[in-house]
């Protein structure tokens, strides 16, 4: 009888392969696992599915032009991307945006901070077995998506800045809907920390899994909240404030540890801080004219470059622009939070278990299609 | 004194005179804009390891004459980025910094797939976001639809 069975296999390194298709990988990330029964050894992250050479893609269409691609890379922040990239292209060209237009382009930015970080919330739990959080985080953040549609007429990819403004004017129902959301979120926090921030199972997979040490971040040049959560306090908002985001009273949340469990705080706190910039910038709201006299149809910026970095939901994501006088760049690169985000996981995941590699991956909130570019 | 400050006087003692340009304003982004040469890549490198700065981005620029590497690195203080510019000729090999820091494995790997510039023992040059066979370099200027291919000091004068 014995010879009929195998004798346990031990000391065997194995490769599993997570992903592409994975419903915890969050876009097309593949992961090449090197298992040594439930360890993994060795991680090879494995990403270029979503590639669609939008780098490429710049350097043949006019400044203006490249205007939608600008919110398709990272799709859950694309208000901010697109944000982003109009403030690099007037700083290039010199133009000067209407203090109307400034404050309706912070709102909208936190708005969609927000629901990225409701989203990540929602999968997040969703990926540790909790289902009923999602729904409730997809409830709200529905009502985000009402609120930029009504200004921007979409709901995901919004190109709602332009150079030199926004696209139109925000109504009293805007804002009414704005402050309403306010409210009824702030009302939501003891929900959500009832129903996980207290909840027992949460807490023991998230709890000294996946820490991320200072010298790792620095290293491997991991930025936004999962930085913040090493108790690294950096923003680019305070950092290098652009727009009017120096003249708003909020604080950077940290973390002291650095593990799954800090880096969801970090980001919840971080909602209530964008709530309060929202606050702020609807009292101020001045009136006047929401796009600048004088804008010509196709912006010549200078010879030369540009850096220009700004904080999106998942951190410091900048524009390089080289331009040669035309109407479209020379050269535009874009330096995106994830990509440092998901290369740490090299170290990260190196002696962890697999069933806490799902955890950390969504942890870290990468979106793929935004390192694929 | 703040961290980038200490870093651009070593920097100043190790490069050549007018190799450092301060942008005072920001104007471009960076508090400091660096040239250096491909000798000094890896030491320079070191140096803003050493002085607890991180790697932001590598990317490529193709020029018809040359082709450059920039380097932008930040560390964790106001308005503290440094561009390093370093001119890499067509036919030349760049050194890696992949050992200096961890994040280069992959910045390198993405320069080296759409630029076709090497890095000299860089251990895994696989490419990264292209596909596992691809032969091309498409951010050349010689590939695909290309508005124009111009010499460097048409942009930097």
């Amino acid at each position: 009888m014995a010879e009929k069975f195998q004798e346990p296999v031990v000391d065997q390194i194995y490769t599993l392969n997570l992903g592409p298709q994975h419903p915890s990988t969050h876009g097309v990330l593949r992961v090449l696992l090197d298992l040594d029964g439930e360890f993994i050894v060795k991680a090879d992250p494995v990403i270029g599915y979503g590639h669609r050479g939008h780098e490429k893609m710049g350097e043949n269409r006019t400044y203006k032009q490249f205007m939608p691609n600008s919110s398709r890379m990272d799709y859950l922040s694309g208000m901010i991307y697109n944000h982003g990239y109009v403030l690099a292209v007037e700083k290039m060209a010199g133009i000067q945006v209407p203090e109307r237009a400034q404050h309706i382009r912070v709102i909208c930015s936190e708005l969609n901070r927000i629901s990225s970080h409701l989203l990540w919330f929602g999968t997040y739990v969703m990926d540790l077995g909790g289902f009923t959080p999602f729904l409730y985080a997809f409830d709200d953040r529905e009502r985000i998506l009402d609120i930029l549609d009504r200004v921007s007429g979409s709901r995901l990819t919004y190109s709602y800045c332009r150079f030199g403004g926004v696209s139109r004017d925000v109504d009293v129902e805007f804002i009414e809907m704005t402050r309403a959301f306010v409210k009824r979120l702030r009302s939501r926090w003891s929900d959500y920390h009832n129903l996980v921030t207290k909840n027992i199972i949460f807490i023991h997979r998230t709890r000294d899994v996946g820490v991320i040490t200072k010298e790792q971040a620095s290293q491997y040049g991991v930025s936004g909240p999962n930085l913040r959560a090493c108790g690294i306090g950096y923003d680019v908002r305070k950092a290098e404030p652009y727009e009017n985001y120096d003249q708003f009273d909020f604080e950077i949340p940290i973390g002291e540890k650095g593990d799954a469990l800090d880096r969801y705080k970090v980001r919840l706190e971080e909602m209530e801080q964008s709530c309060r910039i929202i606050e702020q910038a609807l009292d101020k709201l001045p009136k006047g004219p929401v796009m600048a006299e004088k804008v010509p149809a196709n912006v010549k910026p200078p010879k030369g470059d540009l850096y220009f970095a700004f904080e999106s939901a998942r951190g410091l994501t900048g524009y390089y622009l080289v331009s040669d006088g035309a109407t479209t760049p020379y050269r535009l690169h874009i330096r995106v939070p994830s990509f440092g985000n998901l290369h740490v996981l090299v170290e990260v995941l190196k002696g962890t278990l697999m069933a806490d590699a799902i955890s950390i991956l969504g942890s870290v909130d990468v979106v793929i299609p935004e390192i694929d570019r | 004194m703040p961290k980038t400050d200490e870093v651009v006087q070593k920097l100043r003692a190790m490069l050549p005179e007018d190799a450092v340009c301060a942008d005072e304003a920001y104007k471009a982004g960076v508090a400091f804009s660096v040239l250096a040469p491909l000798g000094k890549l890896r030491d320079a490198a070191r140096l803003f390891n050493e002085a607890g700065f991180f790697l932001e981005t590598i990317t490529g620029l193709d020029f018809q004459d040359t082709a450059e590497l920039v380097y932008h690195f930040n560390c964790y203080e106001p308005k503290s980025r440094v561009a390093m510019r370093v001119l890499c000729g067509h036919d030349q090999v760049a050194p890696t910094v992949s050992d200096v820091y961890a994040s280069a494995m992959w910045l390198e790997r993405e320069v080296h797939e759409f630029f076709g510039i090497r890095f000299a023992d860089n251990p895994d040059l696989r490419p990264l976001l292209l596909p596992e066979d691809a032969d091309y370099h498409p951010l050349r200027k010689t590939f695909g639809k290309v508005n124009a291919y111009r010499k460097r000091e048409e942009i930097y004068g």
